[in-house]
């Protein structure tokens, strides 16, 4: 049933990424090699990471993405990687709908579990990503014997690199920089249009908001989830922003949710449809709630939020714009319709 | 009486504790003039009432299986999960989330009984139902080989599916939140069934431990005590976990704390007494459980399994040979 949602959504999505990426490729074909593509195309090149630096005497080809998001910025870039991470979901070799499309009939190798270094090493890669994989620094040694790896920034999370400078280290290794450059500057582009179409979302509240088997809780000031928001002109919450623990989420008791309340609400779920969320007693006595600023975002539309990449996100965008802003106008009567179909609206 | 003193303790923490602590009076302004915007009403009326409820409920249902499958199998260590219920829940659990989707509360709570009382019926009928012939011994073999094939099969599951284990993982630790979205009503009504023919067949079992020969000189079938006493566990461990989850070590250790507490001899005594300590100790623990990492709530089951270990340890090393009751 999902899955089937699932392709029935995806062909307008589908065009779209594929007319923002064959404009980019085509973009870049035509630019004239100016002066960044001196500066980035000198090799070798030189990634200083958290776990040290790593050289790469060449563009790379031959890639291996064991980030559990990174393969959608790859295949943004053309690069089809050998191998990639299953995060989770039903989607063929572990390619969401907005993505699907770059596989172009490529098969890649889906690994589960655990990161597989035999499997990394039998496909020969002369690249893996680690950027986002949560793999240690002894793991990090051995995969460094099969090939070079990138990973995360030492001042970046472990899962929350921003979409931009993950493309921008895969662009700069696999000799393509500058179509990354372009590719981020058309998502940088589709944000700043969405900004400009909602001069009223700056400055207002927004949360992100998990709930799961009971669970409950916004998403850390980090988190890509949250910065979906801000990158819309939202800010977050002072006691969201205040937040100083490690974990990506904020845990909140089932007796107060006061801590959700916000001028946006954007409940994500692993989902389509939550009996539970809906059925929660204090989340009907939130003021978003009673002004209609709830918005439920799906399987997919939440998955797209949660990759949280260069592909994911101008989908996402496509997908939510017009719920954000049937909540955030505060009025009880214009519906949210995918809050309404979930049973969330007041 | 220091047993009625803990218990009405562990009501008052139960309804009373929490992020927004409740004083008497605001919880008599509750009953008397019920106000659906006040988030301390809301909070009392749907979720503590409810959570108490599911805690009478799933601390009645352990403490009497528990008890019943001690004096079934004559072993004062065993455990309500052992003839495979538990094992049975968990599977339904996890197969109806891989095949439909499933992990709203109540969806889980209604698989989880089927579930239950499937894997009972296969424990029975391997463990010689059907030859009429079911001892203690060939029942618990069962219950272990079930248990084993059914863990497995969840483990190959959750491991294929990050979504399944989600789910898994969520509900193997037990909680007692949520309760409302739960069937109580029938649950509950499930429990007292459970409970009064366990109170019924306590005299039979206690026969039936003198020996299956002297027993049926004595006028008890062992055919049918067994399978009435397995009809009870599987009655009440199918409602304990659709409505808490599998929840560890409550029926393991309420039994011999009653008979501790009671220092009674016979199994009808200690199945009457059963629900009040089964219900203070699960109360207690997801009272505890609710303010030490709060806001954030520690699952009910982590907590008993917390408390319960300590407690496992001293009732097993002061475990006085022969004593059973």
């Amino acid at each position: 049933m999902t899955t089937r949602q699932k392709t029935a959504i995806a062909p307008p999505a589908f065009a779209l990424n594929r007319r923002a990426v064959l404009g980019g490729l085509l973009g870049a074909a035509v630019a004239p090699a100016g002066a960044r593509a001196q500066t980035a195309e000198v090799w070798p090149q030189r990634f200083a990471h958290a776990f040290g630096e790593t050289v790469l005497d060449r563009p790379a080809a031959r890639v291996v993405s064991l980030g559990y998001t990174s393969h959608d910025a790859l295949l943004a870039l053309g690069v089809v990687p050998l191998a990639l991470r299953y995060w989770y979901g039903d989607a063929p070799f572990g390619v969401w709908p907005w993505a699907a499309d770059l596989l172009a009939g490529a098969e890649p190798v889906v690994l589960t579990g655990e990161s597989g270094i035999e499997t990394v090493a039998a496909l020969q890669p002369d690249l893996i990503i680690g950027i986002g994989s949560g793999i240690s620094q002894a793991e990090y040694d051995v995969l460094s014997q099969v090939a070079p790896v990138l990973m995360h920034e030492a001042d970046s999370p472990i899962y929350g690199m921003g979409w931009d400078a993950l493309t921008r280290i895969l662009g700069r290794a696999t000799g393509k920089a500058d179509l990354a450059e372009t590719l981020i500057a058309q998502t940088t582009q589709a944000f700043a249009d969405a900004r400009a179409r909602h001069p009223d979302w700056q400055g207002k509240t927004g949360t992100a908001a998990y709930h799961f088997s009971g669970e409950i809780g916004a998403y850390a000031a980090f988190d890509g989830r949250s910065r979906f928001l801000t990158e819309l002109g939202f800010r977050l919450t002072p006691a969201i922003e205040a937040y100083q623990g490690e974990a990506f989420y904020i845990p909140m008791s089932p007796e107060d949710l006061s801590g959700l309340e916000a001028d946006v609400l954007l409940w994500l779920s692993g989902t389509d449809t939550d009996d539970d969320l809906a059925a929660l007693p204090m989340r009907r006595l939130l003021a978003s709630h009673a002004q209609g600023r709830e918005v439920f975002a799906g399987t997919l539309t939440a998955a797209a939020v949660s990759y949280g990449s260069i592909l994911s996100l101008p989908f996402a965008l496509q997908r939510l714009e017009s719920e954000i802003a049937l909540a955030a106008d505060g009025d009880a009567a214009t519906v949210v319709p995918s809050s309404a179909k979930a049973g969330l609206a007041p | 009486m220091c047993l009625a003193m803990l218990f009405a303790g562990a009501i008052a923490l139960t309804l009373g504790a929490g992020v927004q602590s409740m004083s008497l009076a605001a919880i008599w302004g509750a009953v008397v003039a019920y106000d659906p915007t006040d988030p301390l009403h809301v909070v009392l009326a749907e979720l503590r009432l409810p959570r108490l409820a599911a805690g009478l409920i799933a601390g009645t249902a352990l403490a009497v299986s528990g008890s019943v499958m001690q004096a079934l199998t004559r072993n004062p260590l065993a455990d309500p999960g052992l003839l495979g219920v538990n094992a049975g829940a968990a599977f339904a659990v996890v197969v109806g989330a891989l095949l439909m989707g499933q992990n709203a509360a109540w969806a889980i709570a209604m698989l989880a009984f089927p579930g239950a009382a499937l894997a009972a019926v296969a424990v029975f009928l391997l463990g010689g139902g059907l030859s009429g012939e079911p001892g203690p011994i060939r029942l618990t073999l069962a219950g272990v080989a079930v248990s084993v094939l059914l863990l497995s099969l969840v483990n190959g599951i959750v491991l294929i599916r990050s979504d399944a284990l989600d789910v898994y993982r969520f509900w193997v630790a037990g909680s007692l939140a949520q309760a409302l979205q739960k069937p109580l009503v029938m649950l509950a009504l499930v429990t007292v069934a459970g409970w009064l023919l366990a109170l019924w067949l306590a005299p039979l079992l206690d026969t039936l431990a003198l020996g299956r020969n002297l027993a049926r000189g004595l006028g008890a079938s062992p055919l049918r005590v067994q399978g009435g006493a397995l009809l009870a566990v599987t009655l009440l461990t199918g409602a304990g976990v659709a409505v808490a989850g599998p929840i560890a070590f409550v029926g393991l250790i309420v039994p011999p704390l009653t008979r501790r507490l009671t220092g009674c001899h016979d199994l009808r005594t200690e199945v009457l007494a059963a629900p009040v300590v089964g219900a203070t100790v699960l109360l207690l623990a997801d009272g505890v459980g609710r303010l030490v990492l709060a806001p954030a709530e520690v699952r009910v089951g982590v907590m008993t399994a917390i408390i319960g270990g300590p407690v496992f340890i001293w009732i097993a090393r002061t475990l006085r040979p022969g004593e059973q009751r």
